[in-house]
């Protein structure tokens, strides 16, 4: 009997999470605020159902009582959360709200079957973690000279780097020396730096006026790209480096930047690969063969890719049913491996769904950014979509063998302090654009109403043009 | 909004890449034996049954009151080598098929049945290529003796026959394991299969690749004439014909017909030592074997740099040159099939439990061995060897005609022996190739050809019904 109502909870969870997704997209596409609102609450309602019939397998399957209790607190806090948030920040975007918490309770459901004391503790993190951040866009309505310290954000950006190469702090992992472990506690500077790296550029940017503001710029940037190569992080260099061409790109809206961006790119990792062919770059040359055979590596570099192979080949499109696969013997399926975890036991479809909800959340990071009027907050926002697309590529790509594996966490869903507190960053600070630019046009409405209120009393016929509502999302 | 249409397009990409992972790639990948993934099937499926290309089940389970599984094979010794055992670790085709074994695709209303009453659903059957008639006179034939025999269908590379003694019985892999822990299991082999993992030298046999070369070097090939004196000293070594016959005047077709050592030590003189070389790599030798299974390389190792002194042996299939029963079956098969080499293989088709058909293998082309004239030269020089050569007093006679090649390999300095023989029955349209080794010939006085004729004749007796 257990195994039927596991069985149905799997099918059942395939079909809600592709209504999920579904919804993702319809809400982007309708101007209806009566319309989208709905869709928001089905949404939700779609995100607990899954998330319930996940823990009930997940009890039935593993016998616990402690997984119920999980369970409910996950709940009130979710629901909590979506209530009290927007009911304070009105102008906020429900639909990144709704996709941030999906994304959370999606890790802790994956990380309860991996390792439940992981996933408490990331249950405990991402809370604290939601409530900090919480006043992010508060602190941004407030304080409004943030673009002013451009400079001051390059030199703590750069600080923040250079701590791992302090001997005693700094930690080497997988090959690159990218962490800090201070009394057991361990961050990834990088995934704080990568924050202050986008406000910095945006800040130096916004007042680029001339070919040498950019210049200097251009410099700066390059020194955190230099220092994270030299950390041998290769997957935050790209992302870093995509990141400053596309805001670049985003300022000027000259081409050449792409261009020439991309092609100096290739020019630096030639250069690169060919200065420290031995000693730098080795362990990259081990991952790029390990991905063009992992089979053949399989006892050395090719031996995670290959499982997370085996894992998505074996659980299949409906993948194996929580519990039911062999998720745990993935290496680091906890982080960076989290998606082949998920596909494995949930299935493929899972997985692809995942792939077009995060495509959406892209998708409307870039909406915040179009629609904000201010450069400063719109070259954030893009930042940031930026940011959080090309990580998410470089995750999936590198497990499912469509690039090379670069070790950079899945946003939100993967385990890990550094990483959740800075996606949650991210999500908060696009959120704060939002409002920022949502309460501007209404502001602006407000106006243009006054305006055209008086314009209609002295009698000039002017169409009512001007009352469309204003679109929140 | 560039960036952000050529962001999603990269994501379509990865979208569509992991649907074409699924679709395309992932059937091989899972099946890979190192997916530790395939055992945790077994918790909800029976393991399938193997079954022979005729019907005969060869491999099955059943599954007692308290859940659990046992294995059982009908034949014991007769298909230990085909399908390997299962226990400590897997073998043959428990291990190569494991994968299909324990996935299970009984319809969807058996499924929900047995999930309700909490039986474990049936996986499904391996057909195998081979044929339980071939495997059985192969496996009597070879009687007591030590060897291997392998039989192929030289136009699809489907293996009819693949027996290797001595043997085990995979029924009791629990004695047959404390055998091997004891002292004079210890040095046992009755896990190698030796028709695939077997190195032995190939004596006379390997007078095809020898015969190939001259051709390829010579185009007046056919004007080559040798007198035999039964033995000579040639490239300082001393060579001998079999039994030191002095086999007199002799064209390259009789030199191969008699098997002559003397005629091909004297055409080992003339060859270049690197297009030797190079033939006999392009014949698979030093490389691998596009087979699926375990297996060893075969080794060959003249070039450029040898010593003329170890030509005269190589020549003649002595020397350090080393082969094993399957590659050997391959040239043949290559040769019957007119130079064109098909991939060999074991699995013939996936069946569900009510014998729906899930997963057909085809016959797959490897490549070009030789050209089809090359190939036809070989195949008339062949039919020689048992129309009036060496096989002769086997075949001559029978129904049908046959191409092949003999061989006497001495392994040691005592006259000590293997037999071995390699060839293919009806040389107008080949249907079967064999190849046969058979230890120590010198003590059991079995002869690879003897063993191969049978073989021939159970495959008439089938097919035409004698």
């Amino acid at each position: 009997m257990v195994n039927l109502i596991c069985e149905v909870s799997k099918y059942l969870c395939l079909v809600f999470m592709v209504l999920y997704t579904f919804k993702c997209f319809q809400i982007m596409m309708t101007k209806d605020e009566e319309k989208q609102n709905k869709r928001l609450n089905s949404q939700i309602v779609f995100v607990f159902i899954m998330h319930f019939l996940c823990y009930l397998t997940l009890y039935l399957r593993l016998d616990d009582m402690k997984i119920l209790v999980f369970y409910g607190v996950q709940i009130f806090f979710a629901v909590f959360y979506m209530v009290v948030f927007h009911s304070i920040y009105k102008e906020s975007s429900r639909l990144l709200t709704n996709n941030m918490s999906f994304l959370l309770l999606i890790g802790y459901i994956i990380l309860t079957r991996l390792d439940f004391n992981l996933a408490v503790k990331q249950f405990v993190l991402a809370t604290i973690g939601v409530i900090i951040t919480s006043f992010i866009p508060l602190i941004m309505l407030k304080w409004k000279k943030l673009k002013d310290y451009g400079v001051a954000f390059g030199i703590i950006g750069l600080c923040f780097l250079v701590t791992v190469f302090i001997p005693g702090l700094g930690i080497e992992k997988y090959g690159s020396r990218n962490w800090i472990g201070i009394k057991g506690f361990t961050l990834q500077p990088m995934e704080f730096v990568k924050i202050i790296f986008v406000f910095f550029v945006a800040s130096m940017l916004v007042k680029a006026y001339s070919l040498k503001d950019i210049l200097v710029n251009a410099i700066i940037s390059a020194a955190f790209m230099g220092l994270l190569v030299l950390e041998k992080d290769l997957g935050a260099a790209v992302i870093f480096y995509i990141t400053y061409i596309c805001m670049l790109y985003l300022a000027t809206s000259r081409p050449i930047f792409i261009v020439g961006g991309i092609s100096l790119g290739g020019v630096g990792v030639l250069m690169c690969y060919l200065l420290f062919k031995n000693s730098l770059f080795a362990h990259v040359l081990v991952r790029i063969e390990a991905w063009k055979n992992p089979f053949k590596y399989i006892d050395t570099g090719g031996y995670q890719v290959s499982q997370s192979l085996f894992a998505l080949g074996t659980g299949g499109y409906l993948g194996s049913g929580l519990t039911m696969g062999r998720a745990n013997t993935i290496p680091v399926s906890e982080s960076d491996f989290i998606f082949s975890a998920i596909c494995e036991e949930m299935g493929v479809i899972f997985g692809l769904a995942l792939i077009l909800v995060i495509v959406s959340i892209f998708l409307s990071f870039i909406n915040v950014a179009m629609k904000c009027r201010k450069p400063f907050y719109k070259y954030i926002a893009f930042g940031f979509s930026v940011i959080y697309i090309i990580q998410s590529l470089l995750n999936i790509g590198g497990v499912t063998k469509f690039i090379p594996s670069t070790g950079v966490t899945l946003p939100l869903v993967s385990y890990g302090v550094s990483s959740v507190l800075s996606t949650l960053t991210i999500f908060l600070v696009v959120q704060g654009v939002c409002i920022i630019s949502n309460k501007e046009a209404i502001s602006n409405e407000k106006h243009k109403s006054r305006a055209q209120a008086k314009l209609a009393q002295s009698g000039a016929g002017v169409s009512a043009e001007g009352k469309r509502k204003n679109r929140k999302q | 909004m560039v960036i952000a249409y050529s962001m999603v397009a990269v994501f379509l990409c990865l979208f569509g890449y992991i649907i074409y992972f699924m679709q395309f790639k992932s059937e091989t990948v899972i099946a890979n034996s190192r997916n530790v993934r395939q055992d945790s099937f077994a918790d909800t499926v029976e393991r399938g049954d193997i079954i022979t290309s005729d019907g005969i089940v060869i491999a099955t389970s059943s599954t007692d009151e308290n859940g659990n599984t046992n294995r059982s094979y009908p034949y014991s010794n007769m298909f230990a080598h085909v399908t390997g055992y299962e226990g400590y670790g897997k073998s043959g085709l428990e291990l190569q098929a494991n994968f299909y074994m324990l996935r299970s695709h009984v319809n969807i209303f058996e499924r929900v049945y047995n999930e309700l009453a909490e039986q474990k659903n049936r996986g499904d059957n391996v057909v195998t290529t081979i044929n339980f008639d071939l495997q059985k006179t192969a496996y009597e034939a070879l009687g007591s003796c030590k060897g291997a025999v392998i039989a192929i269908e030289p136009s699809t590379g489907k293996i009819r026959a693949m027996v290797s003694k001595p043997d085990f019985d995979p029924n009791n892999i629990d004695a047959v394991w404390e055998y091997l822990q004891t002292e004079e299991g210890a040095s046992s082999t009755i896990l190698l299969n030796r028709a695939t993992q077997g190195l032995y030298a190939p004596g006379s046999t390997f007078k095809v690749v020898t015969l190939l070369e001259y051709i390829r070097e010579n185009s007046d090939y056919e004007e080559y004439t040798y007198s035999c004196q039964g033995q000579d000293i040639i490239s300082h070594v001393n060579i001998h014909c079999y039994d030191s016959t002095a086999h007199g005047n002799e064209t390259l077709q009789d030199s191969l017909a008699y098997s002559c050592n003397l005629s091909f030590a004297n055409i080992g003189t003339t060859l270049n030592y690197a297009n030797y070389r190079n033939t006999a790599n392009k014949m698979l030798f030093n490389s691998a074997l596009p087979y699926e299974g375990v297996y060893n390389q075969s080794v060959f190792e003249i070039d450029s740099s040898s010593k003329e002194e170890e030509l005269p042996q190589t020549v003649i299939g002595q020397g350090n040159t080393r082969i094993t029963p399957l590659h050997n079956a391959l040239i043949a098969a290559s040769i019957a099939n007119g130079g064109v080499l098909m991939k060999p293989y074991l699995i013939e088709r996936i069946e569900n439990d009510d014998g729906a058909k899930i997963k057909e293998i085809k016959a797959k082309t490897y490549g070009e061995l030789m050209t089809s004239k090359e190939a036809e030269i070989l195949n008339t020089y062949m039919q020689a060897v048992c129309d009036y050569g060496t096989a002769a007093r086997y075949f001559s006679g029978s129904a049908y005609d046959v191409a092949g090649k003999t061989g006497t390999a001495e392994y040691d300095n005592e006259g000590n022996c293997n037999s071995w023989f390699i060839g293919f029955c009806d040389t107008e349209n080949p249907d079967l190739v064999v190849s046969v080794v058979v230890e120590d010939s010198n003590i059991n006085g079995v002869s690879a050809t003897s063993v191969a004729k049978q073989i021939f004749d159970t495959y008439y007796n089938i097919n035409y019904g004698q």
